[in-house]
């Protein structure tokens, strides 16, 4: 059975010694982002919900809900020791499932309580400042839905991180490779409001499918369907006719400015570091939709790498890019695409001549996600998991001859997040051909690997399953 | 109230905790900062702001427009 709800989600964390409750009152700041970080560092990741929080007596937060390998398997509903790779193929699996359609409800939980005039923001989440320097109280979680303006059979579900600026006031921002910018292009061509719809703390496929890095054309709401193995229940917004997830805690609507930039940011970002202020779009919100009971706010803390982000964002990168390379060439065997959302991609792939995998790395850099993120491309054998770093830096040592091997190709697109740029939005890229040269190259000269003794993976077992009797 | 990050004159209060007493909250008109009265010396003291990312009308102006505003379409 598919979560319902992000508290359907928690209880199952819980039962399985992945949640810790913070009973003590906490303040907002620095405690919330102090444990959140901690929880990103600690050996088990475990997910916080903080029960009592200074100033607000009836809403609690939940943070690091994606924020380990355990929690991740856990939200796919796998056993929580479940290995990276086995989940990678997992997710595969899954989204051959797709479209798997949502199915509209008129009795929603999130509908419980409709707020139209006299509301706050800050009345009706408990918003802190995530970094200490951000510029302002962020929605790093939240889910935002909109229809093409051209084309309303056409929505979106993205995740975009949003400065609450005022009570009905929210900065958000949209960056030129995001479908949203594509409908804000639209919008702003004739001048008019773009209706979005924000759910906050959502049954876990639907942050983790908001964050992937879809086609335009392809529908988010169908694709955590897919993930789930059940239609997800969504409700049409009070405005706009959106769907938003049924089961979120709370909904915020309203309409992004047309043709006005204000001041948003500076934000810590994924890369570890914060990006800057710059004039971005602004929400005017109108409308809130939440459940009655005690809010849990479910947020996201960013840093330092690894954070919660670096899960979240880490998988269904890899699948993304590994269906549309596929696609291409079957000799694609994996792509971990995890490292800082991907500035460093590793591929493994059979060679199917010399110089392949240079072939390979182009390929990557034509995908959607490929055309700016990646700036460390590493190729490598079939026979390397690209999952597993000692194989990758083990098969760089023996197999990469630099003066062969490797690409450089300055002045490329590359990601405006990226800190170690000259010019914002331009980088050089390499790409380190790893893999053992194919024919016409010429062979390794001292090529004859190890060969692994065929008894080894029934005996890895076996000394598992022995050790584990008591 | 000055405002820690762009040290204009005007910010002011705008919100107190639902629990009264605990905190309130403060916004500036000119670059949209928010800040709790109970948040770390450095974030919320103009003299002590990291100047890095102060604010000012010259790094205001130099702001880009992301995304840019697109050329309105002709009507037919
Ligand atoms: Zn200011």
């Amino acid at each position: 059975m598919a979560y319902n709800s992000l508290r359907d989600f928690l209880r199952r964390l819980e039962e399985e010694g992945q949640l810790l409750r913070i009973k003590e009152e906490v303040s907002l700041e620095p405690d919330v982002r102090t444990i959140a970080c901690a929880a990103t560092k600690s050996a088990t990741g475990p997910a916080i919900l903080f029960e009592k929080l200074r100033g607000y007596p009836d809403k609690q937060i939940a943070m690091n809900v994606h924020g380990s390998w355990a929690n991740h398997a856990l939200s796919l509903e796998m056993p929580k020791h479940t290995p990276v790779k086995a989940q990678f193929f997992e997710i595969l699996r899954r989204w051959d499932r797709y479209p798997l359609k949502p199915k509209r409800i008129t009795n929603a939980p999130v509908k419980q309580v409709i707020l139209k005039d006299d509301f706050s923001l800050f009345k009706e989440l408990p918003l802190f400042r995530v970094n200490p320097m951000d510029g302002g109280f962020y929605l790093s979680k939240a889910c935002v839905a909109a229809r093409d303006p051209e084309d309303p059979s056409n929505q979106n579900v993205g995740m975009y991180r949003m400065q609450v600026k005022d009570h009905k006031r929210l900065g958000i921002q949209i960056s030129a490779q995001h479908d949203l910018a594509i409908f804000l292009r639209k919008a702003e061509e004739i001048n008019q409001p773009l209706r979005v719809a924000v759910s906050i703390s959502n049954d876990p496929s639907v942050p983790f499918v908001a964050v992937s890095p879809l086609k335009y054309n392809e529908d988010e709401y169908s694709m955590m369907g897919a993930i789930r193995g059940e239609a997800l229940e969504t409700v049409a917004s009070e405005h706009g006719d959106l769907d938003v997830p049924a089961h979120a805690e709370i909904v915020i609507e309203g309409a992004i400015t047309p043709r006005k930039r204000f001041i948003e940011g500076p934000f810590a970002e994924y890369p570890g570091s914060y990006s800057t202020s710059m004039m971005q779009v602004e929400i005017e919100v109108d409308t809130i939709t939440r459940r009655r009971d005690t809010l849990i706010f479910e947020n996201l803390y960013t840093g330092e790498p690894w954070t919660e982000i670096d899960y979240l964002q880490g998988l269904n990168t890899c699948a993304t890019i590994y269906k549309q390379m596929k696609a291409d060439f079957a000799e694609v065997e994996a792509v971990n695409a995890m490292y800082t959302h991907g500035y460093c991609t590793i591929i493994s792939a059979k060679m199917r001549f010399g110089g392949f995998a240079k072939t390979l790395g182009c390929r990557l850099l034509s995908t959607p996600h490929g055309v700016t993120y990646p700036k460390i491309i590493i190729i490598v054998d079939e026979d390397v998991d690209p999952f597993d770093l000692n194989q990758v830096i083990w098969a760089m040592t023996v197999r990469f001859r630099p003066e062969r091997d490797l690409v450089i190709i300055p002045n490329a697109p590359a990601s405006t997040l990226d800190p170690a740029h000259l010019v914002r939005g331009l980088g050089t890229k390499i790409i380190i051909d790893a893999a053992r040269p194919a024919y016409p190259d010429i062979p390794l000269s001292d090529a004859a690997s190890v060969v692994i003794p065929t008894g080894v993976p029934f005996w890895i077992e076996e000394i598992q399953k022995r050790m584990a009797k008591p | 109230m000055i405002c820690p990050r762009c040290d204009d004159a005007t910010a002011f209060q705008f919100f107190e905790s639902p629990e009264k007493g605990a905190w309130e909250l403060y916004r500036c008109p000119r670059c949209f900062f928010v800040w709790r009265s109970t948040e770390e010396e450095e974030v919320i003291r103009p003299d002590l702001y990291d100047p890095d990312f102060k604010l000012n009308d010259e790094r205001i102006r130099q702001m880009s427009d992301k995304p840019p505003i697109p050329p309105l379409r002709r009507q037919k």
